[in-house]
Order: structure tokens, then sequence, then C-alpha cells
């Protein structure tokens, strides 16, 4: 038996259909303080064959709304509402038994971290092997198994052969193509890849996103990126959401976005990035610290820090609305933000 | 010429490579191998390059933090000059510990948890002796205003569990600056705060340059930092310095190849840009006891047998004015 590298399970969906929706979710984290408000009321739509980006800084929620995808989340956190259809099916309410099924199968994760955890006492084709026993739907046998694990390697760049070696044999980029490879072992339709490259040198880095480009491309895939490092959102994804404070604060075509965020908390993330190119910008500082989640402020979870904030906004929480060309954003007074990144002068 | 706050001559850091316990190492790990710079008063100088390169290992030698093994760093303390790699007089030892100061990577690992922001401080003024009780209190606010940790009172008697990552990091500031330091080591400062706090770190640094002419190595591997930060970079791959020159020099018109490479791969924050093609071939080189050749030379998208496989790894030259590289080929490249 051969195992078709490309095996469409998604009952022949086009690219550019929708493949996975994600509708007002609702994921909080149980402690002793009360409930943290990880993800609040986040909605998506992921298309066949598309790579979506979501950013933000550290404990705004975007690694929360991926392990909620895959329901994964920690033993504390809880989906306190919301849908996630895939292919129409809500996951939501599913046993985990049936949950199983779907992950690997249907959706694959990429750890951030993960090319680090690799057993040191393990050949990596057996750690990858243990993947495709648990979820491959047939028994594969000894040959197809290492044919497999050699396809999937050729797909992301490694020799057939280093399945047999370990992973102290293996460099940070090495280790890091098998996890892709390890991800992409049972033909999921989506990827999830949770800072697939932070921990590499920018050289590596290169490499592997246009590997993962590449695959996206050539296999047809969903890819949704997470990562705090907006210069890699723009890069390689088609669509962006910026998170803030557990909320979707702007959604929308990534050349929009980076051209001409409207959420304040956007345009002053992409302000304060500096760049290689251009002209040397004086950066401007975004003032303040992100809220603490157990106790979130009213109205706007962005208020405190935002320059263009009024009444309104302390007390009513803006609604994350569509302005035009496939844009969203969640912000009473986005008319008034700056098109253009424009702050700060060259130096 | 002004006289260099700091000035590294032939700075060299080797490893040995214990194969048995009972025979001395034949092998060594060049970590860094005879590098030169110099750092004026006031001015930042980045130093760049990928993980392993060496840049850590020249910071940590330059705070004494490591002993050198070859070469000397030069310290102008107020008209004299220490080499600080041979320090034997202990005035010269005291003197140099309040001049060279460093900040760490990671303010969650470089604080102890059990002192308050006030203990983290003031040691190095209590280790060194300085001033009294109240002296030190006075000085621990004066500095606790400079860096922006305001009111003073309220954050002097945290522990750290009660700072959010950007605070430890401007403690960590205020502790490297307590002893008015000419010299400062950062040793990626921001690498670990999220972007909205990393701008004010790194202006706080800037002002801080500026205001009390301190003079910074900063280490990073990320550019777009460095460019913010440095009036000069220094690009290092595998031990070697192998380009210098004022940032903007360096970031518009690379001479090196690798400089190109990095330069290349670096990822912008505007979709609608295209890349140069990153061109570098295979993986990084080993460091132990290297070939006597151009380090890049496996890598070098550009290498020519007959010149840079058959001479030792090229000296840094002036190719252009203030502008320093590490090639056979710069000169006969189109320019």
């Amino acid at each position: 038996m051969t195992t078709p590298l490309v095996e469409d399970s998604t009952g022949g969906l086009k690219t550019g259909d929708t493949l996975l929706e994600v509708d007002n979710l609702i994921m909080r984290y149980k402690t002793k303080q009360g409930y943290v408000s990880a993800v609040e009321d986040v909605s998506f739509v992921l298309h066949k064959g598309e790579a979506l980006g979501l950013v933000g800084e550290s404990g705004c929620g975007k690694t929360s709304v991926a392990l909620s995808l895959l329901r994964l989340q920690a033993d504390n956190g809880e989906i306190l509402g919301g849908e996630i259809r895939l292919g129409g099916k809500d996951l939501v309410p599913i046993s985990e038994d049936e949950m199983r099924r779907h992950r690997w199968n249907d959706v694959s994760m990429v750890f951030q971290g993960a090319m680090n955890s690799w057993n040191p006492v393990y050949r990596v084709g057996d750690q990858i092997k243990e993947a495709l026993d648990l979820h491959w739907p047939e028994r594969l046998n000894r040959a197809e198994t290492r044919q497999r694990i050699g396809d999937l390697f050729a797909l992301v760049g490694l020799d057939s052969d280093a399945q047999d070696r370990y992973p102290h044999e293996f460099s940070g980029g090495m280790r890091q193509r098998a996890v892709i490879a390890m991800a992409l072992s049972c033909n999921p339709q989506v990827i999830i890849a949770d800072e697939p490259t932070t921990a590499l040198d920018v050289i590596v880095q290169d490499q592997i996103l246009k590997e993962l480009k590449k695959i996206q491309a050539d296999l047809n895939m969903s890819i949704i990126y997470i990562s705090h490092d907006i210069a890699v959102i723009a890069e390689v994804t088609d669509r962006t959401g910026v998170m803030y404070a557990g909320k979707m604060v702007e959604f929308g075509d990534t050349g929009d976005i980076f051209s001409a965020p409207r959420h304040p908390y956007a345009w002053l993330l992409l302000s304060s990035t500096p760049s290689i190119v251009g002209p040397r910008r004086k950066l401007a500082p975004l003032e303040g610290e992100p809220p603490n989640l157990l106790d979130p402020p009213s109205g706007c979870r962005f208020n405190p820090r935002c320059p263009f904030a009024t009444d309104q906004c302390r007390v009513e929480e803006p609604p994350l609305r569509d302005i035009g060309d496939d844009h969203q954003v969640a912000c009473w007074n986005y008319e008034q933000v700056p098109v253009g990144i424009t702050s700060g002068s060259v130096v | 010429m002004t006289e260099a706050r700091v000035e590294v001559k032939d700075l060299e850091k080797r490893y040995p490579v214990q194969k048995s316990v009972f025979r001395s190492a034949k092998d060594f790990i060049h970590a860094v191998d005879g590098i030169n710079f110099r750092i004026d008063p006031g001015e930042s100088l980045g130093l760049v390059g990928e993980s392993g390169c060496g840049k850590t290992t020249t910071g940590r030698m330059l705070v004494k933090l490591l002993e050198v093994t070859g070469g000397e760093v030069l310290l102008q303390d107020s008209g004299e000059v220490i080499d600080i790699s041979h320090i034997t007089d202990k005035d010269d030892l005291k003197r140099f510990r309040s001049d060279v100061q460093m900040i760490f990577q990671d303010p969650f690992e470089s604080m102890n948890p059990r002192r308050t922001v006030y203990d983290t401080i003031a040691e190095p003024l209590t280790v060194q002796r300085i001033g009294t009780v109240p002296d030190r209190e006075a000085k621990v606010a004066e500095l606790l205003n400079l860096v922006g940790l305001t009111p003073a009172e309220s954050f002097m008697f945290r522990f750290p569990h009660e700072l959010s990552g950007g605070q430890r990091q401007r403690v960590a500031i205020a502790r490297a600056l307590i002893v008015d330091p000419t010299f400062v080591v950062a040793d990626e400062p921001t690498s670990m705060l999220d972007v909205s706090i990393r701008i004010s770190v790194m202006d706080l640094m800037l002002k801080l340059a500026d205001r009390l002419n301190v003079s910074y190595l900063y280490i990073t591997h990320d550019l777009a930092v460095a460019r913010y930060m440095c009036d000069r970079i220094a690009v290092m791959y595998l031990g070697k310095i192998v380009e210098l020159a004022d940032t903007e020099d360096l970031l518009g018109h690379p001479m090196h190849p690798y400089t190109r490479a990095l330069l290349s791969a670096v990822p912008v924050p505007d979709p609608s840009y295209q890349r140069p093609p990153v061109e570098i071939k295979g993986g990084i080189s080993k460091s132990i006891n290297p070939e006597p050749r151009c380090r890049f030379y496996d890598r070098c998208p550009i290498a020519r047998e007959d010149i840079c496989g058959v001479q030792d790894h090229p000296p840094l030259e002036e190719k252009a004015p203030n502008h320093w590289v590490a090639c056979y080929l710069v000169d006969k490249q189109p320019a």
C-alpha cells in the first residue's frame, strides 16, 4: 500500500472555501483568584489554502486560541462559549475520544519550543512513527512507515536517512524541520504553527519559513501562524488578526493591516517595531502595560493605554465590526487613527 | 582622535576540548579568535551575529566574567589606561569594577527573588563599601527616578515577582548604573521583552548614554534593534569580526558576503517589501581547530579556491572610509 502524501480528506474543498470557523469563542482559566479571561469573544474564518496570522504580545491569548482549537488548553482552561466548526462540524461539544481522532488527522500543531522537546534517547524517526501509529487510520508496516517518514522528510528538506539519527545529531533548524514533518505526518488540513522560528537564527528562520510557504502551496494547506514577531507575520501570511488582552482587535488582509492599521493598538504596535529597511525612525513607545486579565478594564480593554480613548471607550466595549474590504476593527474611534505608519520622526 | 574608552586588541578565547581525563587537551574551540575594536566615550557599538559566533563570550571577557586567553582589553580611566585582562593591582581592580558594568539578557533570571529592589540595586555599593546607608538610599531613589520607576518609594521595597518584565529590566539598568560606570556591556537586554515595552527600555538606555556619557557594547542578534541603538555595528562570524562600520553605512552598503546574507534574511514588517535572496551555503561550520583559511569559506557564495582557500583568514581592512571588512574578494566586487 502506498500512502499518498496529499490526501484530500476535506470532501473536495477548493482553495478559498471556508475550512475552519471560530465563532465567539470564550476560553477562561480558572484560578484561585477567579477567572482569567484569556480568549474573549474571538471569531475568525480560515479558508482552504490560506495562511492566517495571529499576532500580539505575550499574554494576549494567541496561544490560548490555538490550544482551544485543538481543545488542548491547560486543565484549568474552560471553553465557556462559542463554536469551533471544522468543515461545518462543531468541535466544542464532541467527546474527548472523538476529538482525539481530529487531532493530527485534521488539525495538527507545531508547538512553541517543540524542537527542544525531542526525546534524546529515541531516534527521530521512531518518535514520528509514534504519531503515525496512534493517528494514521491504517496500520503501516515497517517499510511503509519508513517510506512515509522519508517522504515527509523530503518535503521539509531533510535527508530520508536522517530518521535513523538521534536529536542531538540535529542542528536547531533540522530539529524544527523534523517537528514540521511530524505535524504533517497524518495529512492534516490545518497546521497551527506557534512561534515556529522564534528560537532560530535569522538565516535558518528564513529557510524554515520558505519551506513552510512551499509546503503550504504544494499541499494546498491552511496554516495558522502565531507569533509575537510582526515582521514574520508580514512575510508569510495572507490575512492577519491582531490580538490584545484576549480580544481580537483587528482582522483583515495582511497588506491592508500593515499599510494602514486601523486599531490604535495595531497602529502603535507597528509604529514601535524597528526595521532594517526604510528611513531610521524614532519609534513611538506604547505607554503602560497590558491589563491584568483577572480583572480586565471595563469598556475597551485597550482604553487605559489608548491615545484616542473617549468616555465611551471606558464604558462600552467596541464590537469587531466590518469597515469594508473584509477589514474588521474593534474600535469606536478608528477613523481618528492616522492612516499609515507615520508616527515618529525620521532621525 | 580622542582617546578610546575601551580598546580591544587581538582578544582571544579558546576552550580546551577534553577528550580524555588523563591527557591535556589538544583541540580547542576558538570562541573568540583575535578581534580588535575600540569604543569611544558615549559611543554605542553593536555586536551582532548568529548564536555561537562568540558575541556573548566577547562581552563576558570585557567584564571579566571570563578569563582572557590571549590579547588585551584596555580601559581608559581618568587619563590612565588599565589593561583589564591582566589586572594585578587591587586598586585597579576596584576602579575597573566601578567603571564597567553589565546588563544581562533575562530579567527573570538575573535577580535574586528574595531580595528587594533596593537590595538588588544597592548591592554594588554595599560590596564596594561606598557611602553610608542613607547615602545609598538616596542614590537608589535617584536611580529609580532616572529609569522611570516612580514614585521611587513605592518600588524600593518590592520583590522581583511584583514587577513586570519591563520593570525588572529597568531595575537591572539601575543596578548597572549605580556605580557611575563609564562602560556598560548589555547582552540582549531587550530580547525577552515585548515590542511595546522594548522601545521604552531602548529609549531609556539611549537617553542615559546621552546624559551620563556612558559607552555601550550592545550585544544582539536582532539587526533592527542594533540599528536603533548603535552608532556602529560589528558583525561576528565564528569568533572573527568580519565587518565593522557605521550603522547606516553597514546596513545600506554591506560589503562582506556574510553580512549581505544576514541582512537579506531579516524579515521586514512590510508585506510589500521583497527581500533579496539569501545567498549562503550549508550550515554553520565548526569552531574546533578551524582550518587556516577564511572562516566563512565553506558557506561563502563567492569564495574562490585559489584565493580564499589557500590563505589564512583575511585581515580586517579599511575598504572604504570607516568601513572595515575581512574579505579578500571585496575590492573586486562591483560597487
